[in-house]
């Protein structure tokens, strides 16, 4: 094992078991534990001595079985325990499902060829010259990634750009921009709806806990522009930084929608669900049960078979659960609330304090997992905010705020997967990445903030 | 994302066997461009070759693709690549036979019994050599690797994007 998971499984483990020696004051016991099990979380999540996905389910376990009703310890205040039911819950809440649903529809649109006739279809209009094509990709990579999984986005629209790089001279950096372009579009098309990107989901878990909704359409009116101002500022810091040699470029569209019954069935129950999430504020139904169509259909008309069912990334639904199941804990025990106190912030304001967080947020998303950067900082947040009395609209802001800004970490190759993949291509190296993702990351982070403060209090 | 990865990595080896030293030098420069990442390995007879492979296994590394002439003093290339199945460390390692000699009958029981992947006759075109090494490369890469990703920029990079892309081979975190 690496140096770093190493110290990682020491430190996590003595901080799991720090409630058992030293006695913490202002925590009651039950207090103290989930202490414990939030600073295991943390340093497991960011040092990885296991998977994080298991990480997430171990969260589960110790909670199952150190602090619910049904545990080894009853409660020192006299007050009850959650049921363990109520930690198991987490990994079908409707957060939960509403991935669910998300992940049966790119499925079914894998199985039958949609997402990549889609983005043919998308890039026609764009002709041959590379500053239109880059834009196009763009937009086409960062709505497939509105609803898909970023990676898989990411992955498909390589298969997209390689043919077109391999007939560029190699010295044409626009080699570079069109492999920045992708993943870059990805993370930032994750954005934009609140199946994007599974922080968005964790943001949104933690304000369905605090008792508040935000709808589909409502996240989109908060993201969808502020991503759109991104992939422009995106678009043209790649053509300065890697300008274009060649006139034009030429793309390989061909491929036909396929026509069969499974390849219909797919279009009618992706557009109809697509279409009844972005318009919940019309209807108001919630998008966790128009998730469940997708989900009990696709099978039932056997577009989706045992063998797809088996491929689900699961393991992101896992993750996210872990970090929902943690917020029942640190809720009910007073943990947030105790962080708090140890940690004097009111001298900063609570707008201070906010790009604060912005900036943390930022910097450790670059360096662990987008989600679970979300998980371990979000309680924080709702911590200080009950700290400081915060009205519910700010917290509400600021949740939102944290979940999305960890979409803008893609400095370097580890900050994201699909940087990743952009990275494995052998087109770029770590310094192209880290510029041009510095300057979209940081100028993204600003116009968030702005976005928050003069933007969103039309709606929240 | 892991952010610190296993420096210690098991490797993935390519090996050569041909009983004349300039053939068997003439492969390893069309190889020597996966070198860096696929350690290529010589071998100049089929006993050679088996304690090649036991090497590779003896350092937990596994052998991923072997380019084998026919024939040659003692074993020859067809017996040797239909003995690979059982050699540990070289179970799942794709099969080219690369000879000028090979009759008809050497060939149906080279595609029959070994299980050959591919078929060069010799002379041959490094380019061509090339191509092909790099293909099962990415195949065996997408059987047998959990992290085919690190290799998109020595291997087929569309072929790699695409399994991810279709199988969901990597995480969305």
């Amino acid at each position: 094992m690496a140096f770093m998971p190493k110290i990682g499984m020491v430190l996590g483990l003595l901080g799991l078991l720090l409630p058992w020696w030293v006695s913490i004051d202002g925590l009651s016991s039950e207090g103290a534990r989930t202490l414990g099990v939030f600073i295991f979380a943390a340093i497991f999540w960011m040092t990885e001595p296991v998977p994080i996905y298991a990480t997430s389910l171990l969260v589960i376990l110790l909670q199952v079985f150190t602090l619910s009703s049904a545990g080894f310890f009853q409660s020192e205040t006299g007050g009850t325990l959650p049921p363990y039911g109520s930690f198991y819950a987490s990994l079908a809440s409707p957060i939960i499902v509403l991935f669910l649903g998300g992940f049966s529809l790119a499925s079914a649109a894998v199985k039958v060829g949609l997402d990549l006739n889609l983005t043919r279809w998308l890039l026609r209009p764009f002709g041959q010259a590379p500053s239109a094509i880059l834009f196009g990709l763009m937009l086409a990579t960062a709505m497939l990634s509105a609803f898909m999984s970023n990676t898989a986005t990411t992955a498909m629209m390589m298969t997209v750009i390689l043919p077109m790089v391999s007939v560029l001279d190699k010295t044409d950096p626009f080699r570079k921009a069109l492999a920045l372009s992708v993943p870059f579009a990805a993370n930032l098309g994750g954005i934009a709806t609140p199946i994007g990107t599974p922080p968005n989901a964790i943001a949104l878990a933690a304000l369905n806990q605090l008792g508040v909704k935000i709808s589909f359409t409502t996240w989109m009116l908060l993201a969808v522009p502020l991503v759109v101002v991104m992939l422009l500022i995106c678009w043209q810091v790649l053509l300065k930084l890697f300008p274009p040699q060649s006139k034009t470029v030429s793309l390989k569209l061909d491929g036909k929608f396929a026509t069969h019954h499974a390849a219909l069935l797919t279009y009618l129950i992706f557009g109809g669900t697509v279409l009844l999430w972005v318009t919940e504020k019309l209807h108001g139904i919630p998008s966790s049960m128009v998730a469940f169509l997708p989900v009990a259909l696709l099978p039932a008309l056997n577009v989706l078979q045992k063998k797809e069912i088996r491929n689900f990334p699961w393991e992101v639904l896992w993750l996210v659960a872990g970090g929902i199941s943690l917020g029942v804990s640190l809720k009910e025990n007073g943990v947030a609330d105790w962080m708090l106190t140890r940690v004097s912030m009111d001298a900063l304001g609570p707008v201070g304090a906010m790009m604060g967080f912005c900036l943390l947020g930022y910097i450790v998303a670059n360096l662990v997992s987008n989600t679970v950067s979300a998980s371990i900082l979000i309680p924080l947040v709702i911590g200080f905010a009950s700290g400081i009395q915060m009205a519910e609209a700010d917290l509400t802001r600021n949740v939102v705020l944290i979940g999305i800004i960890v979409s803008f970490s893609m400095t370097l190759p580890i900050s994201t997967p699909p940087n990743a993949i952009g990275m494995s291509s052998g087109l770029i190296d770590t310094k192209d990445m880290m510029k041009a993702g510095l300057i979209v990351g940081l100028v993204g982070g600003l116009m968030l903030i702005a976005c928050a403060l003069f933007y969103w209090p039309l709606f929240l | 994302m892991a952010v610190w990865k296993d420096e210690f990595m098991n490797q993935i080896c390519i090996l050569c066997v041909d009983d004349e030293p300039e053939v068997l030098e003439a492969i390893e420069r069309d190889l020597r461009v996966f070198d860096d990442i696929f350690p290529v390995e010589l071998a100049a007879s089929a006993e050679e070759a088996r304690k090649i492979c036991s090497t590779i296994d003896g350092r937990e590394d596994r052998l991923g693709v072997i380019v084998c002439d026919h024939l040659m003093p003692g074993e020859t290339g067809v017996e040797l690549l239909a003995s690979l199945d059982v050699i540990p460390g070289a179970e799942s390692a794709r099969k080219v036979l690369l000879t000028g000699q090979a009759g008809h009958e050497d060939t149906i029981e080279a595609i029959n019994r070994a299980g050959l992947d591919y078929y060069i006759s010799k002379p041959w075109k490094g380019e061509h050599l090339q191509e092909v090494v790099r293909k099962l490369l990415t195949q065996y890469v997408l059987d047998q690797s959990s992290d085919p990703m690190s290799f998109m920029s020595v291997l087929d990079a569309g072929m790699i994007a695409d399994a991810i892309h279709k199988k969901g081979m990597a995480s969305d975190f």
